[in-house]
């Protein structure tokens, strides 16, 4: 279930800088706990688009669901006063329905999933404008004598800096974000290689024709992991909508591309039936801890840009397989050339 | 693709629709050509069209340039129709499709808020060779074909910004400052003005910049990162209030936020913007960035009159101050609208 000890490669050496370079400070727990925070609804993102990826599919449209999923979160609270308890599921809700929208129009009609997902980047993101007028909200609400109100309070455990669930029972307490994170990846990772759900999605990445052939309902399975990819953009719209204290509605632009390199990083395959949640896990740590060794070390935003796409270039190659065998090969011709002429 | 396909679907149905309005009834736009005809034809029965392109109604300071012009044109010029405002999306070949939707539609004042000024250049320049008054709305093209330019100036907001600095720190202090896109105009404007200000006390230092996009939830994290590295901060410098906002959070979560200032810019008039977040001690002070919509539906009244107008009215940029917070909220806010 972890999977070879090849895939942390990458993820220890960005720790291995971090610790270098700036030691305590990276190490810190308050820093450490900021930095998955802030990727942590882009990472259950990543989690839901590997499900898609697995059956060689892709969801471009995840961003634009967590989108509108934020906006609908922070509308319920504001609008009609809702428990945050009533919220999440309701987004939830929300999300899977975008999602069932995605698989009915991959399978029933037929439409490729990089089309049908581009299409509704488009189309969720259009709602979400319509339904803001293009303002944002704000989530902490302010009653007439400058306190919060009840719902608001609770809303802000959802992800707002600072608001730690249990804090003085567990010592600092926990940042939601973070645990809602790693616990969709635990729940997601026990599915995917403990149910017959989870091998069917294998199959039918892995090849399509012949899990028809097996009675796997393919059209079944596709439906389900999109629909669930909608769910979690669902689940992810009220920590967004938290972290910022206020739900924009450009929230989750350019998030499915975070996703996806998550999820690439982690060893998924574009072309399906290769990857798991435990290594889009490492992907998305990789990628957010990155950022922030980059920032603490004050590194320009230029050489930030370079900096990440190489790194990622670099955590793609160091997941292949045959990687090692590969440059054992390399080095083999090199070391002895004649040799390598006489056999060839 | 698809974006281009919704808009053309769009514009197909906003043609359709103009090409009902004109067969309605003799409207100015049939009878005349050039802005002189105007007057005569501006009676009871027929409106003057104005037709309005947007660069990106994304943005809520534009989102918010929008409502207040439909709003002054119904309050403050009856004798005006606005056309459904058309958003380019910050695309600006989409942009120049618009404009020249406009020009064959042949209303009688267009209003130009460019997405960049080479691309729209040409379009600006098709509208005034057929006769058309233009506005210029906040960003420049590269023609003085236009009858009238209205905007703020980013330089002035940044130096206000920067005088306001120097105002609060008195014996010098850090400063860090969030970015908005590095290569945007007003990033690269705002940026100079407030260097430029805070030079009169050389005791002030910007210790740090980086680039947040514009976007809170970037601020929250690049504020993380000093807060995390020890940097000493005294104040924060945000080319927009979203990104001032955001610091601010991160430095609640950090218990700091009354050991540092936090400056803004927009002074948007609605319940998540900056105005209100200067109410609230949340920031020092935050700029109005005016819209220009209010002197835009002025302009185009003027103009189908056959007026002149001045050429280039640059607007004030007001600070906002807890003094005078309640005051321009209400007077700003339009959504009642």
């Amino acid at each position: 279930m972890l999977g070879s000890l090849q895939g942390y490669i990458g993820l220890v050496l960005v720790i291995a800088a971090g610790i270098i370079t700036k030691g305590d400070v990276f190490l810190n727990q308050t820093n450490l706990t900021n930095a998955v925070g802030a990727f942590a609804s882009r990472g259950i993102l990543a989690v839901g688009v590997t499900l898609v990826i697995l059956t060689a599919g892709i969801d471009l449209s995840v961003g634009s669901m967590l989108g509108l999923a934020s906006m609908a979160s922070a509308m319920f609270l504001v609008r009609a006063d809702l428990a945050p308890i009533v919220i999440l599921p309701l987004c939830m809700l929300v999300g899977a329905l975008m999602g069932l929208f995605n698989g009915l129009g991959t399978t029933w009609l037929r439409i490729q999933p990089f089309v049908m997902t581009l299409a509704t980047l488009s189309v969720f993101r259009g709602i979400d404008r319509q339904l803001s007028d293009n303002v944002s909200v704000g989530t902490q609400i302010v009653q007439d004598d400058g306190s919060l109100t009840p719902n608001s309070e609770q809303f802000q455990y959802f992800g707002t800096p600072g608001f730690n669930l249990f804090e003085g029972v567990l010592g600092a307490g926990i940042y939601y974000p973070v645990i809602a994170f790693v616990l969709v990846c635990v729940v997601f990772q026990l599915i995917l290689s403990k149910t017959t759900f989870g091998r069917h999605i294998y199959a039918v990445g892995g090849n399509e024709t012949a899990a028809r052939l097996s009675g796997v309902n393919v059209n079944r399975v596709k439906i389900a992991v999109f629909t669930l990819c909608g769910l979690l953009a669902g689940f992810a719209g009220p920590i967004d909508a938290a972290y910022s204290a206020s739900a924009d509605p450009q929230a989750g632009f350019t998030y499915e591309l975070d996703a996806i390199a998550a999820a690439v990083i982690g060893g998924a395959s574009l072309s399906g039936g290769r990857g798991t949640i435990i290594g889009t896990f490492v992907g998305a740590l990789i990628l957010t801890l990155l950022d922030n060794v980059l920032g603490l070390n004050a590194v320009s935003d230029n050489m930030q840009l370079i900096i990440k796409g190489l790194i990622v270039i670099l955590a793609v190659t160091l997941q292949r397989p045959d990687l090692l065998s590969g440059v054992v090969a390399f080095f083999r011709r090199f070391a002895r050339p004649s040799a390598t002429r006489r056999t060839s | 693709m698809i974006h281009k396909k919704f808009l053309a679907a769009g514009a197909a149905a906003m043609v359709l629709g103009m090409t009902a309005a004109c067969a309605s009834g003799p409207t100015p736009t049939e009878n005349e050509s050039g802005s002189e005809g105007g007057g005569e034809n501006g009676g009871d029965d027929g409106k003057f069209v104005v037709g309005y392109s947007q660069s990106n109604n994304a943005e809520p300071y534009r989102a918010q340039l929008n409502i207040q012009l439909k709003h002054f044109i119904e309050q403050d010029h009856p004798e005006l129709e606005l056309l459904p405002i058309t958003d380019a999306k910050q695309d600006s070949s989409t942009q120049v499709s618009h404009v020249q939707q406009f020009v064959q539609q042949k209303v009688d004042v267009l209003i130009v808020s460019p997405n960049e000024a080479a691309p729209l250049t040409a379009a600006v320049q098709q509208a005034c060779d057929a006769n058309i008054p233009v506005i210029i709305l906040d960003r420049t093209v590269n023609t003085d074909c236009y009858s009238t330019f209205i905007g703020g100036d980013n330089y002035v907001a940044g130096q206000k910004a920067g005088e306001l600095a120097v105002e609060l720190l008195p014996d010098g202090g850090n400063v860090v400052e969030l970015q908005g896109i590095l290569s945007n105009q007003p990033q690269i404007d705002r940026d100079k003005g407030f260097r430029d200000a805070i030079k009169e006390n050389p005791k002030i230092e910007i210790v740090d910049h980086r680039e947040a996009k514009w976007l809170k939830e970037e601020a929250t994290k690049v504020m993380n990162q000093w807060l995390a590295r020890n940097l000493e901060i005294d104040l924060v410098y945000a080319e927009n209030d979203p990104m001032a906002l955001g610091a601010q959070l991160a430095a609640t979560s950090a218990g700091k936020e009354k050991d540092i200032e936090f400056i803004g810019t927009d002074g948007l008039a609605i319940p998540d913007g900056g105005i209100r977040a200067v109410q609230q001690g949340k920031l020092a002070g935050t700029f109005i960035y005016p819209t220009g919509a209010e002197e835009a539906a002025a302009a185009a009244a003027a103009l189908v009159k056959g007026e002149q107008v001045e050429k280039e009215q640059i607007l004030d940029i007001q600070p906002v101050t807890s003094d005078n917070a309640a005051e321009l909220y209400d007077k700003y806010d339009f959504s009642g609208n």
